[in-house]
């Protein structure tokens, strides 16, 4: 793998403070010349587990595809700063309008493949590509969603309760609260009060998918096992209402965990943005 | 020709099984290193397991579902003879990664 920018910070900062996130700027050995495809991981993941171990950056440089991964606030190589801004989800969009121009990505011109930005979500990242194919449609020029929720789960997520089970071991009344927490806590990498605040973050912006809608061609995806397969439809209409040409995919037998290795997802997405 | 067999490599993080979810070669195939393998999941997360090897594979272990042990046999390529006496010095990448790798089992023959 040629031109492998690992752990290259990104040089300017939004609204004055440096919001510390890992960026992880992957060339392809042969450029197929097309625009970068901006990878955005799930909540508890980290660009490694969800894109790299997975086989996602490897295939997509062999596409040809300019890959920008980054790590979201708390997660994986990504600083976990204090201020509670800092895990706004319009706060991080804003960083990562700014990581794409610093990695190179241009506004979208007719006519030119190189212009403009893909990107590719699972999950929270999702959402988060979602939002930002809606407000950055001069730059955004295909989006591909995984494991797409139209509510946020985490927004249901019982703070108070996690942070007396952290303190003293209170034991967690709601299940989905509880089940989120133990994920978070499996990996090492995770900085778990940093995800507590990106959590609370969450709280005060909730997802609200019918707010802002991208316009442009958008790829859903999502385990058959997965919940959110059922749901998929609701997004779809929502696009195709606002005028986005919308494409479905639902991966046969896999959940919400297992479909991100699924090879007829990368094949999916690879295709959909081969344009 | 000789056969290569390759356990199950330790996926880290004390995790000692994994369970096939797809396997993206069968056996009579003509792999290349670093050709996408098979796709495991464990407690934890989703792999896909890149080739440590190129050669024609001969067998597979485990359908979609089945467990595998770390350190178990988990595919077996056919090599020339002379690439089987170099066993286990598979060559170094250009930077040293933390990417899941392979590695040879020695008392196959």
């Amino acid at each position: 793998m040629s031109g492998r920018h690992t752990g290259e910070q990104h040089q300017h900062t939004v609204e004055g403070t440096d919001p510390q996130l890992y960026v992880n700027v992957v060339d392809p050995q042969d450029d197929a010349g097309l625009r970068p495809v901006l990878l955005l991981h799930g909540f508890s993941t980290s660009s490694k587990l969800n894109w790299e171990d997975t086989g996602w950056i490897t295939a997509l440089t062999q596409a040809g595809r300019r890959v920008i991964a980054v790590d979201l606030p708390g997660h994986g190589r990504s600083g976990a700063p204090e201020d509670r801004d800092s895990y706004s989800p319009s706060r991080i969009r804003a960083d990562l309008l700014q990581i794409a121009f610093d990695a190179g990505a241009r506004p979208l011109r007719d006519g030119d493949p190189a212009s403009g930005l893909d990107v590719i979500g699972y999950s929270l990242g999702s959402r988060l590509a979602w939002e930002f194919g809606a407000t950055q449609h001069e730059l955004v020029h295909r989006l591909v969603l995984g494991g797409p929720n139209v509510a946020d789960p985490l927004a249901a997520f019982d703070l108070p309760a996690a942070q007396r089970y952290l303190a003293d071991g209170t034991p967690i009344a709601d299940d989905s609260t509880a089940g989120l927490l133990k994920m978070a806590q499996l990996l090492p990498s995770n900085n778990i009060f940093a995800l507590l605040s990106l959590i609370e973050a969450i709280k005060d912006e909730p997802f609200d998918p019918a707010e802002a809608v991208p316009p442009m061609p958008m790829l859903l995806v999502a385990g058959e096992k997965d919940e959110r397969a059922a749901s998929m439809p609701e997004l779809a209409a929502l696009g195709s209402k606002a005028g986005a040409l919308v494409e479905q995919l639902v991966l046969p037998g896999r959940n919400h965990t297992n479909a991100v290795t699924s090879r007829a997802f990368k094949q999916g997405a690879i295709e959909f943005l081969g344009v | 020709m000789a056969e290569l067999s390759f356990p199950l490599p330790d996926l880290g993080e004390g995790l000692i099984e994994a369970t096939v979810l797809e396997w993206l070669v069968a056996p009579g195939d003509q792999v290349e290193r670093n050709q996408p393998l098979v796709e495991v999941e464990t407690t934890k997360s989703a792999v896909e397991l890149p080739s440590p090897q190129a050669g024609k594979v001969v067998r597979i272990h485990g359908g979609p579902g089945e467990k595998i042990n770390v350190g178990e046999p988990l595919i077996v390529f056919e090599v020339p003879d002379d690439t089987a006496g170099i066993v286990g010095t598979v060559p170094k990448e250009e930077a040293p990664k933390r990417r899941v790798r392979l590695s040879a089992v020695l008392d196959e023959d």
